[in-house]
């Protein structure tokens, strides 16, 4: 185990603690967090039973914070997961086989690109999440099905331009030239040489996105087409909004759990990309 | 008087594979009006040590220890402001590959007459016109145009002439030449180091030359010392070095040099084995793994060096001619 | 191959995006399983909706409605709001948008190079010591929170607890320099935090290699100051990144903006995509997402040509396709 410094073991402990709560959740004894205190509405935190408060609606803050993280870390960690191994694929087939196809994909992925990712995302979640009969709302998996399905596209050529990158200063060494003088075949040369190099650079970009899916979905339900009713901690943020004045610890404590996740995966995707930096360049 | 004198020099890095000695206790007197040659293969301490002289060695990891005099003033004793000083009037130096010692995006002229304005307040026409004289000086054809051009625009030989421009613009006393010749054709060589001969002649500069190469030297410097693995370990007047031959590393580095003359088919002379490790410096003497004329005292105990009474220099326990 | 040639294919690669990406976008709208005049014009008889369908293209197939459209946009028709009491040009709304979002990204691009730029040259030259890290941390820890969250917390803390500026709306410059400044303030600030920890990043990084360069050594050894060295002849090398990359947000900055836009109400372009996709005016969306491209293209296309300026090396130097 590397030395690792303070903040790191920091962030690690956050993200473990995060991961823990949206894995056993609902395990714990809490009431669940649709359950509305109506003798409670809109306390502070640290008040006796609730101890990150209550919102206005009467909604407990902790079991909302608890089910929030389960959804957000779930939409980010798919979209991330998927749109990585779908961008992957793409993005070092292009740069191996190089020629007609690596233009066209540059140029699918320039296309994708050439819009910000949130009006991307929007634009997707939109099309994809309209009922045929316009005045039935949508039901709660389908919007998150979708986000996640929207994120996924969005980060595809983001993630595929890397790995694209990636390869292609990989494909012109010295040992792939000899391993296909070998007679190896391509499909084992990208499994055994290229796929190991690539994957460390991909991870450590994997841990960033993750970050920016949590803020993407945070930002998507602040314009109101998140996942709806408050569930995920962009909703919360969303409704927070609302109670700015009286209750700001409504907007604060899913604002403070967001930002300390998201600061904690940036810090430890950096810490990768400059391990692997190191690693890179050792003279 | 010695215009330079440095005394006890040690250069040491903290680096994280530990502390590495990159020049021992070196001594080297340049005398006014001289040109004094360092002579060292790659990893010698030669180049740290002239840039550690000239003051330009900078770092928080970098442990320096001696005096370097120049022109009676103790350099170590000062803050960096206060050696900058003596930057381009008093000392100068030139580099090795004179395509990255150029600023890439600047114009030759723009280069020149920047020492030309900071240091001796030249106002911008005064400081043009002064360095399309200095261009001429520099035997570079056509001065006016290649005032406005890049530094990709030009040969290596012109833009070492450049350089050298640059450097004797504000006419200092002391000139280093790091490896000046190394990046260059030998025809160019030639050219460059007779400019270099000329300049010092005009100015009257004194010269430090560091190099790889005993060839250069040998034309071209008074006084020779030769440096190894951080320490100087022969140190003679030019001729005598040449004529009486104490090291048996100088001697290694000599017979090394390719002959005209020599027969094809036969291998090249060279020095088997590597430098030491410079964090992991041998106790007895640096050269003894790979010396040719090696006895068990050389690996036990560290030479100290020896004055011969005509101003030779050696650092060995046997050395070569006369006792 | 010429600048010249190497300019004109690469105007060639990006036209041909920007009419991907406008297809794209039509294909996208033609594939939404309703029925778009329905949507558009609800209360309208059947009659009135085959009129709107013949009008907008609907009755072709994709591509003879992405033709249409595209023969209506470059001639200046960007299509129209439908509401139910009457219709609104698209040009109409984004006149007014744009020099709003406009305004907005400069403002902000150039708070954050203002900024950056010092930060960079001093983490550069303290490389590696308490200074730098200082920099570095803190820079890191702000730029992870999301724009929003800094937006909402300055809404807070200076529109509603300090009162000191007003936390919704837009005035423009006639309204008077303060007034309008007084509204940009802290978009501005939410926008350009994220922006100065990347350009800083990035000049320090540039500027760390460019020092250990021999040039700087030389320099040095003419006897030049630290400051005239640093900003004279380390800085203008190290910068292409930062403005490359400050000339590529410029594009991101026109529609991504989104967020912003909508907590603090200066209804730019951003907000007006957003507003489209929400009231399903699909037309106004394809023209909106079309001049978002245009842009971003552009800025390309800018970054390409400006490349030559800052370093003359890439000016003459033969471009390898």
């Amino acid at each position: 185990m590397r030395k690792f410094t303070i903040p790191t073991w920091c962030t690690i402990g956050w993200l473990g603690f995060v991961i823990f709560l949206a894995i056993f959740g609902s395990l714990l004894p809490f009431r669940p967090w649709e359950y509305v205190y109506e003798d409670s509405l809109g306390v502070a935190p640290f008040s006796p039973g609730h101890l990150l408060g209550t919102d206005t609606n009467g909604y407990d803050l902790l079991s909302s914070v608890v089910n929030g993280a389960r959804l957000s870390l779930f939409i980010s960690i798919t979209a991330v997961g998927i749109g990585g191994f779908i961008g992957a694929i793409l993005g070092i087939t292009a740069a191996y086989v190089r020629g007609k196809l690596d233009t066209v994909m540059v140029t699918l992925f320039n296309v994708a690109l050439s819009v910000p990712n949130l009006v991307l995302a929007l634009a997707l979640v939109s099309v994809l999440a309209t009922n045929i009969d316009v005045n039935n709302p949508v039901p709660t998996w389908r919007r998150v099905v979708v986000l996640t399905a929207a994120l996924t596209i969005v980060l595809i050529p983001i993630l595929g331009r890397i790995a694209r990158a990636a390869t292609l200063s990989w494909t012109n060494r010295e040992f792939v030239v000899a391993a296909r003088s070998m007679g190896m075949r391509d499909r084992n040369i990208i499994a055994r040489h290229i796929v190991p190099n690539v994957l460390p650079a991909l991870i450590a970009v994997g841990f960033l996105a993750i970050g920016v899916v949590i803020i993407a979905e945070a930002s998507l339900s602040l314009l109101g087409v998140g996942v709806p009713d408050g569930a995920s901690w962009g909703g919360m943020i969303a409704r927070g909004r609302n109670d700015l004045e009286y209750s700001p610890h409504v907007l604060y404590v899913p604002l403070a759990f967001l930002a300390l996740t998201v600061i904690s995966t940036n810090h430890l995707g950096d810490v990768l990309r400059s391990s692997l930096d190191r690693r890179e360049s050792k003279l | 008087m010695s215009l330079l004198s440095i005394k006890d020099l040690s250069i040491s890095f903290d680096t994280p594979r530990g502390m590495l000695e990159a020049v021992r206790h070196a001594d080297l007197e340049v005398p006014a009006g001289t040109s004094v040659g360092i002579v060292g293969e790659s990893g010698s301490g030669k180049t740290v040590m002239s840039r550690a002289a000239m003051g330009l060695l900078q770092g928080s990891n970098v442990h320096r220890s001696g005096t370097v005099v120049f022109d009676g003033h103790d350099l170590t004793a000062m803050t960096r402001v206060g050696v900058r000083e003596y930057f381009g009037t008093g000392m100068a130096m030139i580099f090795q590959d004179p395509m990255t010692a150029l600023n890439p995006v600047r114009r030759i002229g723009s280069q020149i007459s920047e020492g030309l304005r900071v240091r001796l307040g030249m106002d911008k026409r005064k400081a043009m016109a002064r360095s399309e004289e200095l261009l001429t000086l520099v035997h570079i054809p056509d001065p006016g145009t290649t005032l406005h051009k890049f530094p990709y625009q030009l040969s290596g030989g012109m833009r070492q002439r450049v350089m050298i421009a640059i450097a004797i613009a504000c006419e200092p006393k002391l000139l280093f030449a790091d490896e000046p010749t190394t990046a260059l054709d030998v025809t160019v060589q030639a050219q460059i180091l007779q400019l270099l001969g000329d300049l010092r002649r005009d100015l009257g500069m004194s010269m430090v030359l560091v190099t790889h190469d005993l060839g250069v030297v040998a034309g071209n410097t008074d006084i020779v010392a030769v440096m190894y693995a951080g320490e100087i370990v022969e140190q003679a007047p030019t001729k005598s070095l040449f004529a009486n031959m104490r090291m048996p590393y100088t001697e290694a580095l000599l017979k090394s040099i390719p002959k005209m003359d020599m027969p094809s088919g036969k291998r090249l002379q060279v020095i088997e084995g590597r430098l030491p490790d410079p964090t992991d410096r041998p106790v007895g003497c640096g050269f003894a793994a790979r010396c040719m004329y090696v006895q068990p005292k050389c690996h036990a105990e560290h030479p100290p060096l020896i004055h011969d009474g005509d101003g030779h220099l050696y650092r060995c326990w046997f050395p070569l001619g006369k006792k | 191959m010429t600048r010249v040639t190497y300019l004109l294919r690469r105007l060639a690669q990006l036209f041909i995006v920007l009419l991907l990406v406008t297809f794209g976008v039509s294909l996208l709208v033609r594939l939404i399983p309703v029925d778009l005049a329905e949507v558009l014009l609800p209360v309208g008889s059947q009659e009135e909706q085959d009129e709107l369908r013949r009008a907008i293209g609907l009755d072709k197939g994709v591509f003879g409605y992405y033709f249409q459209w595209l023969g209506n946009f470059v001639r200046g028709d960007f299509g129209s709001i439908y509401y139910s009491g009457g219709t609104e040009a698209v040009s109409a709304r984004l006149a007014a948008a744009f020099p709003r979002s406009f305004l907005l990204m400069i403002y902000t691009q150039v708070v954050a190079l203002a900024i950056a730029i010092p930060l960079g040259v001093i983490s550069a030259y303290r490389a590696g010591r308490r200074t730098d890290r200082l920099i570095g941390n803190s820079l890191f820890t702000f730029s992870s929170l999301p724009s929003f969250a800094i937006a909402l917390t300055l809404v807070i803390v200076v529109g509603v607890k300090l009162a000191w500026l007003p936390t919704l709306g837009y005035a423009p410059i006639s309204d008077g320099i303060w007034e309008h400044l007084k509204y940009m303030i802290m978009p501005v600030a939410s926008l350009s935090i994220g922006l100065i920890a990347v350009y800083t990043r990035l000049l320090r990084a540039d500027m760390i290699a460019t020092l250990r360069e021999d040039y700087v050594t030389m320099a040095a050894s003419k006897g030049l100051s630290d400051r005239r060295i640093l900003w004279r002849h380390v800085f203008r090398p190290s910068s292409l990144t930062l403005f490359t990359s400050a000339a590529l947000n410029m594009g991101g900055l026109i529609g991504g903006a989104i967020v912003i836009e909508s907590i603090f109400a200066t209804y730019g372009v951003g907000f007006e995509l957003f507003a489209a996709i929400q009231g399903r005016q699909f037309i106004a969306l394809q023209s909106l997402v079309a001049i978002i491209a245009i842009f971003y293209v552009a800025f390309n296309l800018i970054v390409d040509i400006g490349s030559g300026f800052v370093d003359p090396r890439t000016r003459d130097r033969r471009i390898n396709a």
